[in-house]
Order: C-alpha cells, then structure tokens, then sequence
C-alpha cells in the first residue's frame, strides 16, 4: 500500500466510521439473533490489501476506538482485531490477492478466530463464563454471516483505497504481487 | 533492506502488542480517574455526536434488515403471507420504528412512574451504542454528566430493570446490563415476600438467577420478580424497590446446598431497547 497524504485521511476516516458503525449499527442488527461483526471483516480487508502490518495497526486503531466508544476495557478489542488483521496480511503474503471463495472462506474464519481470540481475552481478564450452547451458536451465525460479507466488504474497501494499492495502482499492469517491496524474496520469506 | 523491512515489521507488531497488554493491565489497576479512564472518555464525548447521527440516521435501515431477518425466521409460519408483507414492508419498517418508539416510551413512563422515591427524577436516554458480542452486556446512552446523570445510578428499560451507570462523560453514559457477569441486585418474589441476590447466566442473554432464597420457601413458576431495594441506617440498596425485573421460569433445589435457586426471564429486552430512563437525584 502506497501511503499518501490523502489515503493517510482516507484509512483514518474509513477506520472512524468503522468503529461508529460497528457500536451503532452492526451491533444493533439481527441476522438469526446473531450481529454481523463489520469491523473486523474491514480490518480484514485491510490486512488482504496491505499486508501484516497495515492489517495489524489497522486492527489496533479500530479497536481503540470501539474500546474507547463502548466505554469498556481498553485493549480487548484492539488485540483480538490485531490477530485478524496480521493473520489476514500473511495469507496475502503468503498467497497473494485472494479469489472471491478464498475471501469468503477467510472471512468465516477470521471471524471464527476474531470471536475465539476476543472470548479468550474475556476468559482470560476474569469473566467466569460457561460456553453455552448461546455462546456456540453466536459464533457459528457469526461466523457463517462474516464469510457471507467478506467479498463485498473486501470489495468496497478496495475501491475506497484504490489509488495506494499496488496491484490496482497505474502502472503495475495487472501484475499480481504482494504488498510491500518483496517480490524477489517472496518465496523465502521468513516467518515473523 | 528486505531483512531492515522484517526487523521494523516486527518492531511495530510487538509495540502493538506491548502496547494493548499495557492498555488491559492498566485499565483495570487505576481508578475511574486515571489517565487511561480519561483518554476513553475524551474520545467517547468527541465521537458521541458521531456516534448519536449515525444510530439515528440508519436506524430505519437496521430496522428494515432486522424486519428480513425477522420475516425470514418466520417464513415457514406465513408463507401464505409473503407477497403481502413484501408490498407492505417499507411502510411497515417506518410505521414500526415510530410505533416502537412511541411504545416503549409509554411503558418506560409507566414503569419508573410509581417507583421512583422522592428526590429523585427521571432521564430518558437513547441507546447509540451496544457492545457488539455476548461477552460485555452493556449499552452506551446519550445522556451523561451534563443531564445529571451520575455513576450507580438505576437504568430502566420498557419492561422493566435494564441494569446501572457505570461509566459516564459528559454526553453519553455506558449502562451495565443486569445481563453483566458483574452484576447483582437484591430481588424480592411477589408474592410471598423472600428476597435473594439477582445474578446473571453469563451466555445466555436472558436467563437470570436468583440465589440465597432460604430453603423451604415455596415459589413457583410464574411469580413475579422486582427489586427489594433494602435500606440499612446508611447503607442502601442502589435500586428503588419494586421495579419489576423478572418472571419465574424455574425452582430448583439441590439437597446438599443451603439455599434455594431460581431461575427468571428478564421482563427487559436488553438486546433490542432503543429508550431507557436513568433514576438521578432532582437538581443535579
């Protein structure tokens, strides 16, 4: 990702929204009697698109946020989003840019690690919780609606950041490549 | 300058990292005053016009997906129906979110109507914000310091007890639910008399207990559950008496324990209420 003034601004505002409409809109909507997590598929998005680390600080700042907007403990959210997007980034690393089902299948289960990362911080601050049969069937409904939202989500952060993208940006001619300057030692990569 | 690229990866994540474990043990060792306390709340008031726009502006658009949602579960039940209800689904969604409202600010009056003690008054707040999983149960309000809201003050729902202010800036207030695995609430059983402690089911949303009933006492299901809101010289209870909080669904006794415990289904439904009004001292 080519980062310009402009598209600083841009991922600054799309992060904002996201966290507002993620506490004020997402949370509020009822797909099976789960909510779609729209926060995490974008800071998902951002990890296919940018790499490992756009995706981590991504999954950091909007978490902060909703952390900050929900008035709940600070940090919770920031780490469980943080594991999704830098998981996000290596697969594109990894595997370059994704196809329509790989985004879907990455959806469901980046959601299915963003639920279990967030319960096992939960679990892990003290909340003495049985995993009940609600608790399983939320991240099941979650999980199958995150992966059916991925391509459109992945899709209309892509066109929102298109100009910095190195795949799409003018002059790259189609070339599939990671982000990043790593082409040459792609296939060497050591893992972080 | 591939191996300079990782090394500063790497530097970055682990700050991260660092950084958000620093947040969650911080958080929890300083006081509601402390300088985490005060950045969360600094970026709360700035982003809670945001935050308020937002939940009113697309609550007719979430009402429409939940309206699908809603219609979809009960397809099998009214399939008959659908070609009506899909000719009448836009002015339904609107009629809805208005009726709804209208509604649950009716039965919110005449929920806290009879029970709020003297010296003391109502504030009608709108939720903006929910947390998003099954694991925080609490609700962000717009209403805050500035309308005399304060922390320990009762939140009421349409149907009864909602939970408690926990949090709150100058123009929004984070409501614990009494859904939250943090919280309790002395309850009394109508009729009859025996009190217990109101705890939550953690996972399931609905579902509450009511423990240290004395054995013996003979409760059965259906009877009412409200708040006992006890007062000892000083010490009182945060909750006024008789606001309903449940029914019971469930009385179980187990031989080797020296209480009875209840299960109750919370009159509140604390996923879906849009209006809840706080219990604050008059003239704050």
């Amino acid at each position: 990702m080519i980062l310009t003034r402009p598209i600083i601004v841009r991922l600054v505002l799309l992060g904002l929204i996201t966290a507002i409409l993620e506490v004020s809109f997402f949370s509020g909507l009822r797909v099976f009697g789960s909510s779609p997590d729209g926060a995490l598929l974008v800071v998902m998005s951002l990890g296919l698109l940018g790499g490992s680390l756009s995706g981590a600080v991504a999954g950091f700042g909007i978490g902060f946020v909703i952390d900050c907007l929900l008035l709940q403990t600070l940090g919770a959210t920031s780490l469980s989003l943080m594991a999704v997007g830098y998981v996000a980034g290596r697969y594109r690393e990894g595997f370059g840019r994704p196809t329509l089902g790989a985004t879907a299948l990455l959806g469901g289960v980046l959601t299915l690690l963003g639920v279990v990362a967030f319960a096992a911080i939960q679990v892990g601050l003290g909340v003495d919780a049985d995993v009940s049969t609600i608790v399983i069937r939320d991240a099941f409904v979650t999980t199958i609606i995150g992966a059916a939202l991925a391509p459109p989500v992945l899709w209309t952060v892509r066109r929102l950041l298109r100009p910095a993208l190195i795949e799409d940006g003018p002059g790259a001619g189609g070339e599939r490549r990671s982000p990043g300057v790593t082409p040459p030692a792609a296939a060497t990569e050591p893992e972080i | 300058m591939y191996r300079k690229q990782v090394r500063r990866r790497r530097a970055v994540l682990f700050a991260l990292v660092a950084v958000s474990l620093t947040f969650l043990s911080l958080y929890f060792q300083e006081s509601s005053g402390g300088p985490l306390h005060r950045i969360q709340r600094v970026v709360a008031t700035v982003l809670s016009p945001f935050e308020e726009g937002a939940s009113r502006a697309l609550k007719p658009a979430q009402d429409t997906v939940n309206w699908f949602s809603e219609t979809f579960e009960a397809k099998g039940d009214n399939e008959e129906l659908r070609d009506e209800v899909a000719d009448l689904r836009d002015r339904l969604a609107q009629a809805e979110t208005t009726l709804q409202q209208r509604q649950e600010l009716e039965k919110l009056v005449a929920v806290t109507g009879g029970v709020v003690p003297p010296g003391q008054e109502t504030v009608t707040g709108r939720v903006i914000g929910r947390s998003p999983t099954v694991w925080y149960s609490t609700v962000t309000i717009d209403q805050g310091t500035s309308a005399g809201v304060r922390v320990d003050d009762p939140v009421v729902a349409a149907d009864g007890l909602a939970g408690k202010v926990t949090e709150a800036t100058r123009g929004t207030s984070q409501v614990t639910l009494i859904t939250d695995p943090n919280s309790s609430v002395t309850g009394r059983v109508l009729p009859g008399g025996s009190t217990g402690i109101v705890e939550p089911n953690v996972g399931d949303p609905r579902d509450l207990t009511l423990n240290f009933i004395q054995r013996g006492e003979e409760i059965e299901e259906g009877q009412l559950v409200v708040t006992a809101g006890f007062s000892a010289g000083d010490l009182g209870s945060l909750f006024p008496p008789g606001i309903p909080i449940g029914k019971v669904t469930e009385s179980s006794l187990e031989e080797q324990q020296a209480y009875q415990r209840i299960h109750l289904r919370a009159f509140a439904d604390l996923r879906d209420m849009d209006f809840v009004q706080v219990i604050v001292e008059s003239g704050k």
